[in-house]
This record gives C-alpha cells, sequence and structure tokens, in this order.
C-alpha cells in the first residue's frame, strides 16, 4: 500500500461532463497492489459467482441453481442475502439517529462509513431479490402501474427499500460531491440531510419490522416458539443491534486496511465509540431478552422447550444473544477491545441464525428429512460473490471519497455543528 | 387566501356535483345484480377415486393429461400426493375405520386468501364471484406460496419463465357461463358447483338427511373465515389429511395488526425525531451558555 | 495477544461449532411426530399388568409385568395341584345367600347358605384404599415369599426394585380376549350341573340384591345376567338398578372380578371332588387363563340349534298394552331369541317384558320414554324399528336397496296406516308367503342405457336377471320375507321416490324423468351421478366382485373422443404454454 497522506489528495475541477468522464476513467484505474492476497483469493470467487448468476438468469430456479421446493419457496437468498442483508444494515439508520437526532458528536467518525455500507447493503442485498425472484421482469410492477397489491407486507417491504435507497443515497451524496469537488451541489446536499436522515429513520423502522410481518401469515408452518404476534417487534429491536454489531465488526476491519487514511483525533476516539456502541448493544439486547421471555409467557410456549426445536431455540438464545450480551457489558466495563469484538461476532452469527430460522429451519419444520432445504453450491457462491462485490465497491469508494478520510476542509465549514 | 365571491362558489360547487354524478352513474350506481360468491361442494363420500376430475382438468388448462387407467390409479394412491405445477387438483387414498376413502386435494378459494393479502402486484385476485385467480404481472416473490396456510400455489422452480400454478375454479369456463371442468367430468356427483350460500344449505341438507353417514361438520364452512370449496366427509377430518387446527380468523387478519399501525408510526415518528432532536439541542446550548456564565 | 487468550477463542469457537453443527443435525433429523411409545399385547400367555392407576395415579416407578403361569408352575412343583395352587396366594370369603321360594307357594321358606369364595385379588390380606398400604402389602407379599424361598435355597423371584418394575416394560397394555358366554356355554353348564347336582339349581350362579335386607337374594324366576348389576363401566341406568350397582362399585364388584370369583371357585370346587372321584374321561373345568380367554367366539349361525336359558318366557306373544290405541302386533319371541347371542341386546336394563318399564305414558323405571318410542325409535338399537333398520343397513343382502331408502319414524308427517298395518295385524297371525319369480314378458328383459354415451358403448342391464336375484335373496331371510309381501316392493329399490301406484300400473319413470342430464343446480342429483351412486353403491354394499370396475359396465366405444371437457380455459392453456427455455423437467 502507497504512503498517501491526507491532505495530498488532489481534488479534480470539474465544470462540464467530459471533465467528469475523464475523471471518473481516472479514478477507475486501481490504486495500490493488484495482486493481494484478499485479491487474488476473492477475484475467481467473484468472476465464478457471476458466471452462476448468468446460469441461473438462463436456467431459472430449478435444482442444480437452488434447493427451493413447494414446501421451501425461501431460502438462502432471501433469508441470508436479502433478510439478514438488510438487518445488518441497520447500522445506518441507528448512527443517523444518534448523529442527526440525538446529536451525540461523538459518532461522526464512523458515520459515514456506516451510511455508505448501509447503502451498498440495500443496493446489493436488497438488490439480491432480482436474482431471487422468479419473474425478475416484472419487478417494475410494485413500483408503477396499476397493481399496487397495498394489502402487501411485501408491497410496503419494497417500496420503502427503495425509498430508503434514496434516503441513504441522499446522506451519503455529500461525500460523493466532495470527491467531485462540486462545492454548490455539496451545499444544498447538506441541507437535505437531516431530512433524509428523518425519513430514513421512519422507513428502517418499517421495514426491518416489516421484514418480520412478512411471515405473520406462516402461522401453521413456524415453529410455535419462534412465531407470535411480536415477530415484527422482535425483528426491529433485533436489527438495532445487529447493525451496531456489524458496525463494530466491519469499523475493526476498515481500521486496520484504511489505516492510513484516518488521522490522529479519529484514531484516538475509536476506542470509545466501540465501548459506548458495546454498551447500547448490550442495553439493547437485555431489552430484547426481556422481550422474549414476555413472548414465551405471553404465548404460553414454554413446554415447547423440552424438545428438539427447544434445544435449537436455547442455543440461539442463550449462545448468541444472552452471551454475546453478557461479553458486550464484560468488554465495557473492562475496556477491552478484544471482549467486544468476540461478542459482536456471536452476535451477528445469532442474527444470522434468528433470521434463517425464521425462513427454512423453524419454519416448515416437521417435513421430513428428505425434502429439507440446503444451499445449493451455486446458491453459496453467488451468495459469496455478492458480499464481496459489495466489499470490492465499499474499498473502491473508500480509497477515492471522503468516507473514513475526513471531509475537506471547505465542506467541514458547511457543517455548522 | 384569495376572496371568492358568492358566485363563483355556487358554480364551482355546481360543476363539482355535475362531475361527481356523472362520475359516479357511469362507475358504480349500475343496476347490475350483485354479484354472489361461487363454490364448489365436495362430497367425500361419493367420491370413487375414478380421477376424472384431473383429467378434465389438464385437458381444461393445457396441462399433461395424466393417465387414469386401473392399474395406473393402483400404482399412484399408494403414496399421497400434493397438487404440483402440472396438476391443480389430486385425489389421495385413505384407510379408515370406515372402509377407503378418496379424498380431493386442491385450492380452498378462501373467503379472504392469505395469498391475495400478500401479493404486492396483485396478481393474486379474489374475483367478485369468488375464485382466486393468478395473473402474468406476477413477479414471482413467492409470498402467496408462505401465506397460503393450504399450501397450494406451486411454483414452476425448474422453467425459466416460471409462474404459480394452482386451480382458478375454471374461471374462463364460468365467464363463458359453463361449470368447472370437474365439476363436468365428475360420474358419481361427489363435486358440485353452485352459490356458496345455496351450497352450504344443500350441505346441511345432506347432513340433516343422513346422519349416520355424515360427520356433522362442513369444512371450509369458517376455517380461515370461510372458504368457497367446501367439503363434506363420513370420517372425522383429521384422519384424512385436513388441517383442523387452523382456526376460523382469516389469514390476512394476522398481518392488519402491523399495516394499521405503518401510517401512525410514519407520521407520528418523524415528527417525535424532529422533537427529540429540537429538545436535544436546546438542551445542549443551555449547557454551553451555563458555562459561559 | 496473549496466548492463553488466543486458546480461549479458539476453545470458543470451536464449542460453537459444535453447537450450531449439532443443533442442525438434531432439528433437521427429529420427527416432528414422536412415535407413540404404547406397545399393545394382544397374546398374553397368562401375563398380567400390576399398575392398579385406580389407587397410584401416575405411576413413579414402571409397572409390574407379572407372569402368572410361571407362579402356578413354580408353586406345583412343590407338589400342590393345580387346583390347590388359587388359595396360597388368594384369600377366601363366605358369600351368604338366601332363597327365596317363589310368592305364589304357600310357604315362603327362606334359606340362607353360605358358600366359600376365592376373591382374586391380590394382595391376600385385606388393604385400605391408599397409595402406601398397596405398596407395603404387596411388596410384603411377593418380596416375604420370594425372601422365604430363598432361604430354603429354592429358586425363587427377584428382591431388588428394578428386577421386577422393568423400565423396557413401562408402556406396555395386555389385553385379554373377552370371555364371551354365549348360550352354548350356558347350556353346556346347566346340562352339567344338573347332572352333577341331579336337580336344575339355577341359584349355583344367578343372585339379585335386595336393597332392603341388603344382602344376596335368589328366587326361582328371576335370574338374569351378571353384567345388569356388574358392568361398571356402563353409566346410565334405571332407577333401581342405579342403587344396586351404587353398592357394586362401592364393593368394588366389577364384571371382571366377580366372573373371576364365581368361575374359578367352583371350577376349583369341582377339581378338587373330581380329584377324590377321580372319573375317568371327564373334562376337568380349566383353571388357566388362556383356557377360557381363548378368543374365540361362536357366531350367531353357530348357536342356531343351541336351546336359549328357559326362564318361562312365552315363544309367541301379541304385544299389546291397557292404554294402546293402535291394533296388536304378532312377535315370535323364540325366533328373536336365536338372532343374538344375549338377551340384553333387547333386554337392555332387567329381564323384563318391554312394558312392565315402558308403559303408553312413561314411566319413571323407563326413564319416562314412552311405549312408542321404545318400539319404534329408528335410531336405537333395541327398538324394533331401530333393530330392523340396522339389520337392512348393514346385511350385504339388504344394504344394496336399502342403503338409500330413508327410514320411516313414526314422527313423519301422516303415517299411512297401510305402513302401520305391516305390523299391527291384530289378534291374528299374518301369513306370509315368499314371492315368485318375475315373469319376464312384464317388466324389460335387458335395459339399454344410452343417453350418456360419448367414450363408452351404450349400457345393457340385465334387468330381469338382477331383479329374480334380489327376489331369490328377499326369500332367504324371514325379515325379507315378511316386508316384501308383495314383488312390486322389490322395484321401489331402485325405482325409488315414486308412489306405488305406478308400479303397481306397471309402470315405472326412467330416471331421466327426474334426474337432468346437466348439474346446474348443486341440490339435484345429475343424471351420470344418480347411475353410478344407486348402481355402484348398490354393488360395493353388497359386497359383489362384479359390476364394481368400469369396464364391466361399459364396453369401449370405437369412436372414442379424445377429451371429456366441452370447452377449455384457453386464458390458461396460453399462459401454460411451454415456453422456450424450459430446460429441466420434460413433461
Amino acid at each position: 500500500m502507497e504512503e498517501k497522506t491526507v491532505l495530498e489528495i488532489k481534488e479534480p475541477e470539474i465544470k462540464s461532463f467530459s471533465d467528469f468522464w475523464k475523471f471518473f476513467k481516472e479514478e477507475l484505474k486501481p490504486k495500490g497492489k493488484i495482486f493481494t492476497p484478499f485479491n487474488v483469493i476473492t477475484f475467481p470467487i467473484m468472476i465464478v459467482g457471476y458466471i452462476c448468476i448468468l446460469i441461473r438468469l438462463i436456467k431459472g430456479l430449478g435444482y442444480p441453481v437452488t434447493n427451493l421446493s413447494q414446501e421451501f419457496p425461501w431460502g438462502l437468498w432471501i433469508g441470508f442475502d436479502v433478510v439478514t442483508g438488510v438487518a445488518f444494515a441497520g447500522g445506518g439508520y441507528v448512527l443517523a439517529f444518534i448523529v442527526y437526532i440525538l446529536r451525540d458528536e461523538r459518532f461522526y467518525p464512523i458515520l459515514r462509513p456506516t451510511i455508505l455500507n448501509a447503502f451498498l447493503a440495500y443496493v446489493f442485498y436488497a438488490g439480491a431479490i432480482v436474482l431471487d425472484i422468479g419473474r425478475w421482469w416484472n419487478i417494475y410492477n410494485p413500483m408503477v402501474g396499476n397493481y399496487f397489491g397495498y394489502n402487501s407486507v411485501m408491497f410496503l417491504v419494497a417500496w420503502h427499500f427503495f425509498l430508503y435507497m434514496l434516503a441513504a443515497f441522499i446522506e451519503i451524496s455529500p461525500a460523493i460531491a466532495e470527491w467531485l469537488g462540486l462545492r454548490r451541489i455539496r451545499k444544498i446536499l447538506g441541507t437535505l440531510t437531516l431530512g433524509a436522515v428523518i425519513f430514513g429513520v421512519a422507513l428502517s423502522t418499517l421495514h426491518q419490522s416489516g421484514l418480520g410481518a412478512l411471515m405473520m401469515m406462516a402461522k401453521n408452518k413456524i415453529h410455535p416458539l419462534w412465531y407470535t404476534e411480536f415477530i415484527p417487534i422482535l425483528y426491529f429491536i433485533s436489527s438495532i443491534f445487529a447493525g451496531l454489531s456489524l458496525v463494530i465488526f466491519e469499523g475493526s476491519i476498515s481500521h486496520k486496511v484504511f489505516e492510513w487514511q484516518i488521522p490522529e483525533e479519529y484514531h484516538k476516539a475509536y476506542p470509545g465509540i466501540v465501548f459506548s456502541l458495546a454498551k447500547i448493544c448490550a442495553l439493547v439486547m437485555w431489552g430484547y431478552l426481556f422481550i422474549k421471555l414476555i413472548v414465551l409467557v405471553h404465548d404460553r410456549s414454554y413446554p415447547y422447550l423440552n424438545s428438539t426445536m427447544g434445544f435449537w431455540y436455547l442455543i440461539e438464545v442463550i449462545g448468541f444473544v444472552l452471551i454475546p450480551a453478557i461479553l458486550y457489558a464484560e468488554g465495557y466495563t473492562r475496556k477491552s477491545l478484544l471482549i467486544i469484538k468476540c461478542a459482536s461476532i456471536l452476535t451477528l452469527i445469532g442474527i444470522i441464525i434468528n433470521r434463517l430460522n425464521y425462513t427454512f429451519i423453524a419454519y416448515n419444520w416437521f417435513v421430513p428429512l428428505a425434502k429439507k432445504y440446503w444451499p445449493t453450491p451455486i446458491e453459496l457462491l453467488i451468495t459469496a460473490s455478492i458480499v464481496l462485490t459489495e466489499i470490492w465497491v465499499f474499498r473502491w469508494i473508500v480509497n477515492r471519497m471522503p468516507i473514513v478520510r475526513p471531509a475537506p476542509a471547505w465542506a467541514r465549514k458547511l457543517e455548522s455543528h | 387566501m384569495k376572496k371568492i365571491s358568492r358566485r363563483e362558489f355556487l358554480k364551482y360547487l355546481g360543476s363539482v356535483l355535475t362531475l361527481e354524478t356523472i362520475f359516479m352513474k357511469s362507475e358504480g350506481w349500475s343496476k347490475e345484480e350483485k354479484k354472489e360468491f361461487y363454490g364448489l361442494l365436495v362430497d367425500i363420500t361419493k367420491c370413487i377415486g375414478c380421477r376424472r376430475c384431473e383429467r378434465a382438468c389438464a385437458e381444461a388448462n393445457g396441462l399433461p393429461i395424466p393417465d387414469i387407467s386401473e392399474e395406473k390409479n393402483k400404482e399412484v394412491f399408494k403414496t399421497l400426493r400434493d397438487t404440483s405445477t402440472t396438476q391443480y387438483t389430486v385425489i389421495n387414498k385413505y384407510e379408515t375405520e370406515k372402509g377407503v376413502v378418496y379424498v380431493s386435494r386442491r385450492c380452498m378459494h378462501c373467503n379472504q386468501p392469505g395469498c391475495v393479502a400478500a401479493c404486492l402486484v396483485k396478481a393474486m385476485r379474489k374475483r367478485e364471484t369468488g375464485q382466486v385467480t393468478w395473473d402474468l404481472n406476477c413477479i414471482g416473490c413467492r409470498l402467496c406460496m408462505i401465506s397460503c396456510p393450504f399450501g397450494i400455489p406451486k411454483f414452476e422452480y425448474e422453467k425459466a419463465i416460471p409462474k404459480i400454478q394452482k386451480c382458478d375454479l375454471c374461471f374462463d369456463r364460468f365467464n363463458k357461463g359453463l361449470i368447472p371442468a370437474c365439476v363436468e367430468a365428475c360420474p358419481t356427483g361427489a363435486l358440485t358447483f353452485g352459490k356458496r350460500r345455496e351450497l352450504i344449505e344443500e350441505a346441511k341438507r345432506r347432513i340433516k338427511s343422513d346422519p349416520d353417514k355424515y360427520i356433522p361438520y362442513i369444512y371450509g364452512e369458517y376455517e380461515v373465515g370461510g372458504t368457497c370449496v367446501l367439503y363434506l366427509s363420513s370420517v372425522p377430518f383429521e384422519q384424512i389429511g385436513f388441517n383442523t387446527q387452523l382456526g376460523y380468523e382469516p389469514y390476512p387478519k394476522y398481518t392488519t395488526g402491523f399495516l394499521y399501525a405503518v401510517p401512525f408510526i410514519f407520521i407520528l415518528w418523524p415528527l417525535a425525531m424532529l422533537g427529540f432532536r429540537k429538545a436535544v439541542e436546546g438542551g445542549k446550548k443551555h449547557r454551553e451558555e451555563e458555562k459561559k456564565e | 495477544m496473549r496466548k492463553e487468550t488466543l486458546f480461549l477463542i479458539l476453545l470458543g469457537a470451536l464449542i460453537y461449532l459444535i453447537l450450531i453443527v449439532y443443533g442442525i443435525k438434531q432439528v433437521y433429523t427429529a420427527p416432528a411426530i414422536p412415535p407413540s411409545k404404547e406397545i399393545v399385547i394382544t397374546k398374553p400367555e397368562d401375563k398380567i399388568v400390576i399398575a392398579h392407576t385406580e389407587i397410584f395415579g401416575s405411576l413413579e416407578r414402571p409397572q409390574v409385568i407379572f407372569d402368572h403361569k410361571k407362579h402356578v408352575e413354580a408353586i406345583k412343583k412343590e407338589g400342590k395341584k393345580e387346583w390347590e395352587t388359587c388359595s396360597v396366594c388368594h384369600r377366601e370369603k363366605k358369600e351368604k345367600l338366601t332363597r327365596i321360594k317363589k310368592e305364589d307357594e304357600i310357604t315362603k321358606e327362606k334359606k340362607t347358605e353360605e358358600r366359600d369364595v376365592l376373591v382374586f385379588e391380590f394382595p391376600k390380606k385385606i388393604v385400605k384404599l391408599d397409595k402406601e398400604a398397596y405398596k407395603k402389602a404387596y411388596h410384603d407379599e411377593c418380596i416375604g415369599c420370594h425372601k422365604e424361598k430363598l432361604k430354603e435355597k429354592k429358586k425363587a423371584g427377584p428382591l431388588t426394585c428394578g428386577d421386577c418394575h422393568v423400565k423396557e416394560k413401562e408402556f406396555v397394555k395386555i389385553k385379554y380376549p373377552l370371555v364371551e358366554f354365549d348360550p352354548k356355554f350356558h347350556y353346556d353348564h346347566e346340562t352339567k350341573l344338573k347332572e352333577r347336582t341331579g336337580e336344575k339349581d339355577c341359584g349355583l350362579c344367578h343372585h339379585t340384591y335386595d336393597l332392603k335386607e341388603k344382602k344376596l337374594v335368589y328366587q326361582n324366576g328371576t335370574e338374569e345376567s351378571c353384567y345388569y348389576c356388574h358392568d361398571l363401566s356402563k353409566k346410565k341406568r334405571g332407577p333401581e338398578l342405579s342403587q344396586i350397582v351404587k353398592v357394586t362399585t362401592e364393593k368394588r364388584l366389577s364384571y371382571q372380578k366377580t366372573a373371576h370369583e364365581r368361575c374359578l371357585s367352583c371350577h376349583i370346587k369341582i377339581n378338587k371332588e373330581m380329584e377324590v372321584s377321580k372319573k375317568k374321561g371327564e373334562k376337568a373345568p380349566p383353571l388357566e387363563c388362556g383356557k377360557c380367554h381363548t378368543g374365540e367366539y361362536r357366531t350367531i349361525a353357530d348357536l342356531e340349534k343351541v336351546p336359549r336359558p328357559d326362564r318361562g318366557q312365552p315363544k309367541t306373544i301379541f304385544i299389546t298394552q291397557n292404554n294402546a290405541t293402535a291394533k296388536e302386533v304378532y312377535f315370535d319371541h323364540s325366533f328373536h331369541e336365536k338372532q343374538y347371542k344375549t338377551c340384553r341386546e333387547c333386554h337392555h336394563e332387567r329381564l323384563k317384558a318391554c312394558k312392565e318399564c315402558h308403559t303408553v305414558l312413561g314411566k319413571k323405571e323407563g326413564n319416562w320414554i314412552n311405549a312408542a318410542q321404545a318400539m319404534h325409535n329408528v335410531f336405537s338399537e333395541r327398538s324394533c324399528l331401530g333393530c330392523h333398520y340396522n339389520y337392512v343397513k348393514s346385511k350385504k343382502e339388504c344394504a344394496g336397496c336399502h342403503f338409500m331408502i330413508k327410514p320411516i319414524d313414526i314422527r313423519s308427517l301422516n303415517p299411512k296406516e297401510t305402513t302401520c298395518e305391516k305390523c299391527h295385524t291384530g289378534k291374528t297371525k299374518p301369513n306370509v308367503t315368499s314371492i315368485a319369480k318375475l315373469n319376464p314378458n312384464q317388466v324389460k328383459d335387458i335395459v339399454k342405457i344410452d343417453i350418456l354415451s360419448k367414450e363408452y358403448k351404450p349400457v345393457e342391464m340385465l334387468h330381469v336377471k338382477m331383479i329374480n336375484a334380489l327376489i331369490e335373496n328377499s326369500n332367504l331371510s324371514k325379515l325379507a320375507t315378511y316386508f316384501h309381501r308383495d314383488e312390486k316392493t322389490i322395484c321401489l329399490g331402485c325405482h325409488h321416490n315414486i308412489q306405488k301406484t305406478e308400479i303397481d300400473r306397471n309402470r315405472a319413470p326412467l330416471c331421466r324423468s327426474c334426474h337432468l342430464i346437466s348439474s346446474e343446480n348443486p341440490s339435484s342429483t345429475k343424471l351420470i351421478s344418480a347411475y353410478h351412486l344407486s348402481c355402484l353403491g348398490c354393488h360395493k354394499k353388497m359386497n359383489l366382485d362384479k359390476g364394481i370396475k368400469c369396464e364391466e359396465c361399459h364396453k369401449e366405444s370405437p369412436k372414442k373422443p379424445k377429451e371429456i371437457v366441452t370447452e377449455k380455459n384457453w386464458k390458461t392453456i396460453i399462459k401454460n404454454t411451454r415456453n422456450i427455455l424450459q430446460v429441466w423437467h420434460p413433461e
């Protein structure tokens, strides 16, 4: 990696589209070493994944491509890419809420990477919906036309995804304007930020819980320990600590990778930010556990704990929610970054397990083994390639735009805190 | 606010009212007869397992025609089958204490269908006359499959241009004044087609006149809010593959709790957030001013 | 990072990985409905389940499976005879019976006799009905005996808890086949006991209970079935019987218990006597469980020649009552006796005449059910109409026509006199003869049904052959002969819902006169359904081998049309056309 100091980044002078195009082509060239271990491992996976995507578009969703069946209409793509991906992107709206609504400036350094991540997550993971949908050429139908199925939760979720992408784009657009050196546009975009944030948080509340409400009509198919009328609330609360855990986890990685972009004061503030996030996570997780307990008592489903599914439920709740919550609290009191990182990994795995439970593990749980759903290699490859593509795009953007590195001086003046 | 004269106001009111009457006349106030739900009554005691309904359905809908010869039937009845992308209705054989019973499995055409509530593009629609049909503007999201309490919609995974396949009570034929193909083909009258209200009366009459023959219960009368496909049986429904624990609540009601909250959250939450921001900022300013003093 | 921290983290990761993999494996392979653990044994081989759930409730330890035969053999090995083995474990009691002579005799002699009866209960001593006492009693007697045998250096049973309370046998259920004391058994017992004692003494087994004096009495001519008082499973009883059943329930004298007491005590006594008299060739009464609980039952046909118990019942009677307005009904009691294995099928409460409890206006003893209901209720199994209705619905020779014929209930509006008069003939015995075969000139020989033929050739129904077969059937049954006195009644089996006067005029309307070809109206059966339901229904109910498969009636037409639907769903067909890119599953 070449050493570059913060102040040496040159700003382009863009006055017309041809200027922009020349600048953009210049930016497309790779910065830094091409044959790093990360690139060498991930690039082939991505290429194979793209070929698989092509196969899926030509051949449909039949057996070698996916293992979806009439008993399990939703599998890894919806369960992991869309639902879990969107839960992980929850960090965006939580941090935007903390910084812009509760005006807590301490989190400002990690705000932009998180919002960028959220935006890219929605574009790629919610965009992965297009791959999973059987008749993808009709994807515009919910948006336009006289076929609005407004009695459907999915309609609400689809529209909110779309609108949230717009809101997140508006929130991240100041960085793009700074990258292109467009000062007047940057000023205009700065005024739109608060509106976009409020809009974005309201949208996020609704569609995070909406993803849970999608499963409300599968009452006779989901195991009673997981099915409850409070699924939307559980999904919403778990999205809060899921997003924050991803911020911690992914932040610790990008903190290392993009070290050269981070100024001294951000470096110093970083552990404090992580500890605060850990505290918030621990509190929210305790609240989540309490609500889970209330749900268990309200639905009178505790007899089911004494069964195989009950055992799996306890693994999910105790091993992947209770223990991380304790670890977060411990990490905060002992001020240990290591414990917090471990807790964040456990939480992320727990959220994946929780969302996959609702999709194909505790859904139609009574179906015999021969008919159960396993992801096929192609599904895994396509998922991997999407995730890796998102990471590559993230890296491309961070290496060029002021996301991790602080904004240029003229932009900082515009932000009247 | 511009001041408006009395004359202008009356002119405006008059034009609005005229437009409204014209609009309404062309839309809703027609003298057409009110449409009723039509349904199917499946009398399990009369079914002999000949599978002519499966064959007629395949012929009428352009699906592969099943072999319904005697030997093939013996083989086919060895396993319990589900409807599939090529069969909108299937017959299953059950051995019960009252002998062999043949049960038809098909879309129940619920009064308040879960699949219709789930469809975000209105590809699944409940027609005015009761049939639940699928249309080509579907995006293939498969939420209808998750929401159906009976697990009926089937998705053509193996095709590049997939569709959702399920019985639509021969909606095309119905519009030409005919009855569904399976009802026409049934040799023993196990399937009857008619207005749902009349079918329930007929079912109750059959139960009353032959109390030893029928279980005094019409499956589908109240299940999940009522379905247009009703069943009469001589053995308890749990023994022949019916789910009797579905409850009487129509499935869309499980999502209305969430959906009704949406407008409130959408309006109140942003206002609350603005309020929080103002409060926090005000508090900060106050503390800064105190520090200065 | 220190080495220890790294090790801890790796260990934690490993544990979590194992948990996830194990959890998913369990979740994916677990059966949704756990298989039922109950094992039912129908070949008991003299084993008995000791659980006493009525005393212990739900059991703490698994139930004990007791091998009765093994124990009897063990005691026999010690030199006891088979009939002596019982009293080793089972106690004796004295039973008092008061014999009352009939009331019309001048002197009412009351004789009280005492009998020795073995109580087939365990534990031997009388125990209080609570958990601790029972547990102690069982343990004292079972383990006590085992310990004694051990002391005598003989092979003994187990002493430790787990050897008797075997965990694997926790859910075993043993069912012994019910012993049916059918009329043949009764007749054999009657004859043999008459030989043995020299006179006919029903009091050896039969008795009733006097509620006022609170003791067992026997009066000649009042013998009844044990079930009346000792069947504790049946809940509903008349006023007098309820009182008696209260007593038997209190004393825990269930049918099972009293049957063993009565039967086996007598068998033991006779075995003892036979030991002394040593008559050659005489079969000893059985003492082993499996010898009585054989699971083999005689059919009504087997019992046709067996004389029924004689209690002075009339052979034929004219049923009538004091306030009855209807004419008398001739009733052949002896014929009806032979139609059942027990008297309880009709005499459900006590062995008395129906009219003693079911008077014209109803009585408390009869639960206020009046004579009209008692005789005519179509849904009862005991009333005249109910029994006949059940018979024609279940017997395969009758069910073919009768499954479609609705029962005539007296609650039907305006019951016709002609219907009532079939049974209410007055004080004359009806003269019923069998019906002759039908004259083929009167009815069509072969009926050709061709109005619906499309895929198949017209159906040729062998009309006269069928009718003659039905007539033959009818003549074999006394009930059928009684009611089908006129052969034209048989026509009404298929030509239903018409006036009999039409048949009398040799006119039977075609099915098509009422059953439409199209199926617009859900309440009316369409023609094709009418044909199949009545033809196939009859053939199935009569358990015929022929006439069930399509090809037997329908011969394939040479001009078979390819399709059976009239019009197609063109929009759906367009939707379903094969698409170009479909690859995987050729249909």
